[in-house]
């Protein structure tokens, strides 16, 4: 439980214009929108798994829905047919979302991105793979080592047995 | 005591021109497939199953790396929400904590009876309350549905 000592964000600093969209919509925008907003999820994914603080990457957190809020715009605006049609058949064509069963849906809408948007689709499993990112952020300090007090001296050398000891499994 | 009667009249004998032949040899079952042909079939069955599992395993794969890399591209959007709606949520129970113990006197928010939640609690530090905490102030129904919002906790 947090205490009053500790430094909570509070309601209208936490309140923004959230990506009101189903998971479908997601899926199917998924691969453009990874490539649509790369710097960004990056920079908050990086802060994240640097600072392990929800408080401090709310920042980071704000700009990525603000980016992703930009790309739906813009693909509501240019591409919103062919999109809608993808999103229909991921929808309704599988239990768990499938892209396979989804191509020729999936190419008119990748064609539509690529002309309007200027958008390739990334390539196969591009958000799995391992990648650079260049990044100004600081570099987090490490974690000082910690300092007990109330360690015991080490074993001084001449207590210690002459002729070594009894190996695990002898007996 | 056993007063029985005696049997009278001829003796039960076999019929005329005797028994018929008695079957002692074994009668063999007609073979459908030989031994060689079975290990034969069994061997191509498994052969063509293990071959047909391999090749679909890697459409299978194929289709798994895409579908995760779909889930990784809306991973950090998702979270980003996520973790705004946490702390909102957070402050909220600290605010229903206030309130709810504001007559008890000299009462602590976020301590239980003066004690804090861990020795050497830093303020500065932030440890996400486990899902009992999270839930103090919760309706039964309406906290368990959202047992959701927690789970997305990555």
């Amino acid at each position: 439980m947090a205490t009053l000592d500790h430094v909570l964000p509070t309601e209208e600093e936490l309140t923004v214009e959230e990506v009101n969209l189903g998971t479908s919509l997601l899926m199917a925008g998924a691969n453009h929108l990874g490539k649509y907003c790369e710097y960004q999820n990056n920079e908050y994914l990086l802060c994240k798994s640097e600072l392990k603080d929800p408080r401090k990457c709310l920042n980071e957190g704000k700009a990525v829905t603000a980016c992703s809020l930009e790309f739906f715009r813009n693909v509501k605006k240019l591409c919103l047919q062919e999109f809608n049609q993808y999103a229909t058949c991921i929808d309704k064509s599988s239990s768990s979302y499938d892209y396979s069963v989804c191509r020729r849906t999936q190419s008119v809408f990748d064609k539509c991105m690529l002309d309007e948007m200027n958008l390739p689709r990334p390539s196969f499993g591009y958000f799995t793979e391992v990648k650079v990112h260049n990044t100004k952020r600081p570099k987090p300090e490490p974690e000082p080592i910690p300092h007990y007090p109330d360690t015991p001296a080490p074993v001084p050398e001449a207590v210690k047995p002459k002729y070594g000891h009894r190996g695990i499994f002898q007996s | 005591m056993a007063t029985g009667t005696v049997k009278t009249g001829p003796q039960d004998l076999p019929p005329s021109g005797g028994y018929g032949p008695v079957q002692f040899e074994r009668i063999k079952l007609r073979q459908i497939l030989s031994a060689k042909s079975t290990l034969l079939t069994y061997a191509a069955c498994t052969g063509l199953g293990f071959f047909v599992m391999f090749y679909e395993y890697r459409q299978i794969r194929r289709e798994r790396v895409e579908q995760l890399s779909g889930r990784f591209a809306i991973q950090a959007l998702l979270q980003a929400e996520r973790d705004r709606q946490f702390l909102k949520q957070v402050r909220r129970n600290r605010d229903a904590e206030a309130d709810l113990m504001k007559d008890y006197p000299g009462w602590q928010v976020g301590k239980l009876f003066d004690e804090a939640r861990f020795i050497g609690d830093d303020p500065d530090k932030f440890i996400e309350p486990n899902i009992s905490e999270y839930f103090a102030h919760a309706r039964c129904v309406g906290g368990f549905l959202h047992l959701f919002n927690y789970s997305l906790n990555v």
